[in-house]
């Protein structure tokens, strides 16, 4: 139509073009740079350096302890402590929350950025370790397995091997609050011992306090709140799957979304909420029992000043009220430490490790002092035993250590957590049969495991 | 000039997308162990059958349609309200915009605490006059969920269509106002024979760029519900980063993308024909 202008912008993007055509041609060239230095970095390097006082090799240590406000102090003098002690390694710190650290080490492992340490928790630990990303401990660890409690070296083994080094003990147990129970008619010595009696104490709370939550329970949509669940469901005889096995539409599962949307009509829990979200709630004598980890009495105690013996006067903690099967049921909820393959310092990741699991200043200045927890050792030091001789942590150590289960920790937890989750909310907050339920979560899993 | 920009946009955009799309016919579970495997439409005829997905979609629906729809109406409502404001009273207007200085992630837990059954504002004030004798579960309910979750997405986007409305009927020229005042126009009249027409055109950009907006939220859905209870409040953008972040099953969570994607394109080509056609005007 009109060839001349045509050519003419022709003739003027040619040269253009060719200039592109030359910077395209570097671009293989900067992708290849810049990838081989994403790969490189520190975790490059997989050579073991032996570090002196006066060149001390640096471990990144991802943790969500500094990223509370209730632990950073606590952590934050553990790695002032620990520098002190060991003049060749110094600690930087990584602070990720504990919602986010598990996804987030996955991801930074997916991109060869790992941490040289991480502090992870229940799923997330065998989560990153099926990535094949987790250092072997074996043969740091030694004969230093042997004074662990073997439920907890047995909570950190995948496929034979140890790959996380147990931390502190933080199992759930039924918290219940003597003042409200006295309050309500109720022995506040005599904490419930089966289901029954715990719907009997709830229905007395409910009656005489209406504005307090009677059984404070995360049912939230998280792998963490499968976990604190997984243990009512095995009292009542139910595994929602195993392996890669769904079995969600059984009637004991039933039996306990049943109960579930009991708890929820009549107003004994508040769902949706994470338990994180009933502490403060406890500090103020707003939930009467809560199913909660050790952690519980440091969060009410910062948050409501009480002293130890102002808090034992109103607190006590008991093993799960027996079900179905006339057991109780626990799991192991800890913290535990794992170091990463591509970490090229990992003798010195492994010496902070050892040091923040059993050191005696570490077992006192943070495991019992600010995570109120109990430490992994079998056979703890008399000065380590004498912190942990409170009346609440020997109620852990004595009732509900003993009624711990393993989950079916793994990558299909991962992606049964949600299903699973979402139906036990769609119970508790809707009318959809029960039934209706369990069959949705049951093809929810098959789904998720094809 | 042209080569790094177009560089640029490669590695940062085209590099991203294409991956996405090219792992949406894959099957990749990086927990698994395995390398990824090519699975051509699998995960594609996964999705048609997949009921979170429909679920997602309805959710994403309701949320951004429901959500523009009442704030485009409100603004428009509260523009015409505050037009003729003079004096101390212009500063409503200046008030009626605080909500959009407000970062989202705070507007998320404002919300959420004011909502809360237990011990949110709302219910507390609604106990107190009576209007509810028991505590409302408005997050954690799944009648109560979405409309919750709307409910604090309207308040922050409204001054978003009050400040669109209100620059559009500054715009109207004096002449037509005067002689639509000359015929005798009620206030009705006014309204929508005069005034509306002229902000048509800003009107309809407007909802479109807070439809695109509202179909990308994870925010405020994420802060205050994670998508439940149940899969009540779940859209599609949480749904995909439920797959992809918790379960880990990148491959499908890059085709509900795609799905994703595609319905954005739509929008914003519709977007960007609107535009061309506005200018041509």
């Amino acid at each position: 139509m009109h060839p001349r202008s045509t050519g003419g912008t022709t003739d003027r993007k040619r040269p253009q073009l060719r200039r592109l055509g030359s910077h395209l041609a570097v671009l293989p060239v900067v992708a290849v740079t810049a990838l081989a230095t994403a790969c490189g970095g520190s975790g490059g390097n997989q050579t073991q350096n032996t570090p002196t006082s006066e060149h001390p090799v640096t471990i990144t240590f991802a943790n969500w302890a500094d990223s509370e406000q209730a632990t950073r102090p606590g952590i934050e003098d553990m790695i002032t402590k620990f520098e002190a002690v060991h003049p060749e390694i110094k600690v930087k710190s990584e602070p990720i929350s504990f919602t986010d650290i598990g996804h987030t080490m996955v991801l930074r492992v997916q991109s060869g950025n790992p941490p040289d340490v991480a502090e992870l928790s229940g799923n997330d630990t065998f989560a990153v370790a099926a990535t094949g990303a987790l250092a072997n401990l074996d043969s740091y660890a030694g004969d230093l397995k042997s004074s662990f409690i073997p439920a907890e070296i047995a909570a950190g083994t995948y496929q034979n091997h140890l790959i996380a080094l147990p931390w502190t003990v933080n199992p759930p147990g039924l918290w219940y609050n003597k003042q409200l129970m006295a309050g309500a008619g109720l022995d506040p010595n005599s904490p419930p011992k089966t289901r029954d009696e715990l719907m009997t104490d709830l229905a007395a709370i409910k009656a005489k306090y209406p504005d307090v939550i009677p059984l404070g329970l995360d049912s939230t949509n998280r792998d963490f709140s499968l976990t604190s669940n997984w243990s009512w469901m095995k009292s009542f005889g139910a595994q929602p799957f195993s392996g890669d096995k769904a079995s969600a539409n059984t009637g004991q599962m039933k039996d306990y979304l049943s109960w579930m949307r009991e708890l929820a009509q009549k107003q004994y829990t508040s769902p949706g909420k994470k338990i994180g979200e009933f502490r403060p709630l406890a500090a103020q004598n707003k939930v009467a029992f809560v199913w909660d980890q050790p952690v519980l009495q440091g969060v009410v105690q910062s948050t409501n000043k009480e002293t130890d013996d102002q808090f034992y006067a109103n607190w006590g903690v008991a093993a799960q009220p027996t079900g179905t099967g006339g057991k109780s049921y626990s799991v192991e909820l800890g913290h535990q430490l794992v170091a990463f393959n591509k970490s090229p310092n990992k003798q010195a990741a492994f010496t902070f490790m050892k040091w923040l699991a059993t050191d005696p200043q570490a077992v006192t200045g943070y495991t019992v002092k600010y995570e109120s927890s109990l430490p992994p050792m079998a056979n703890p030091s008399a000065d380590i035993a004498k912190v942990i001789g409170t009346p609440t942590l020997q109620a852990f150590a004595r009732d509900v250590m003993p009624t711990i289960v393993k989950p079916e920790f793994g990558p299909t937890y991962s992606e049964a957590y949600s299903p699973i989750m979402a139906g036990v909310q769609s119970v508790m907050t809707g009318s959809t049969p029960v039934d209706s339920v369990a069959s949705t979560i049951q093809s929810g899993l098959e789904s998720a495991f094809k | 000039m042209v080569a790094p920009t177009l560089v640029i946009l490669a590695v940062v955009i085209g590099y991203p997308i294409v991956r996405a799309i090219l792992m949406s016919f894959q099957r990749y579970k990086p927990l698994s162990g395995l390398p990824a495997t090519n699975t051509g439409l699998n995960n594609y005829h996964e999705v048609f059958g997949d009921p979170i997905f429909w679920e997602s979609l309805r959710n994403t629906a309701v949320y951004t349609f429901g959500s523009v729809a009442v704030s485009a109406l409100l603004g428009l409502l509260l523009a015409l309200l505050t037009e003729n404001l003079g004096g101390r009273w212009r500063y409503v207007r200046s008030l009626l915009l605080t909500p959009w200085a407000v970062p989202l992630i705070v507007v998320a837990f404002l919300f959420r605490y004011m909502l809360d059954q237990d011990y949110g504002v709302v219910n507390a004030v609604l106990r107190h006059l009576g209007i509810i004798h028991s505590n409302v579960h408005w997050l954690t309910s799944s009648a109560w969920a979405m409309p919750s979750v709307m409910l604090a997405n309207i308040w922050t986007q409204l001054p978003f269509f009050f400040l669109i409305f209100t620059a559009g009927l500054a715009s109207v020229p004096n002449e037509v106002i005067e002689a639509a005042r000359v015929d005798k126009a009620g206030p009705w009249a006014m309204a929508t024979r005069i005034k509306l027409p002229y902000l048509t055109g800003s009107a309809l950009v407007a909802i479109l760029i807070s439809v695109i907006n509202n179909f990308n939220d994870f925010a405020k859905v994420w802060a205050m519900t994670e998508g439940g209870p149940g899969y009540s409040t779940t859209t599609l953008v949480v749904y995909v980063y439920r797959l992809a972040f918790s379960s880990f099953n990148m491959g499908y969570a890059a085709t509900v993308g795609t799905i994703w994607l595609i319905l954005l394109v739509i929008f914003a080509v519709l977007y960007i024909w609107l535009l061309q056609r506005k200018s041509a005007s």
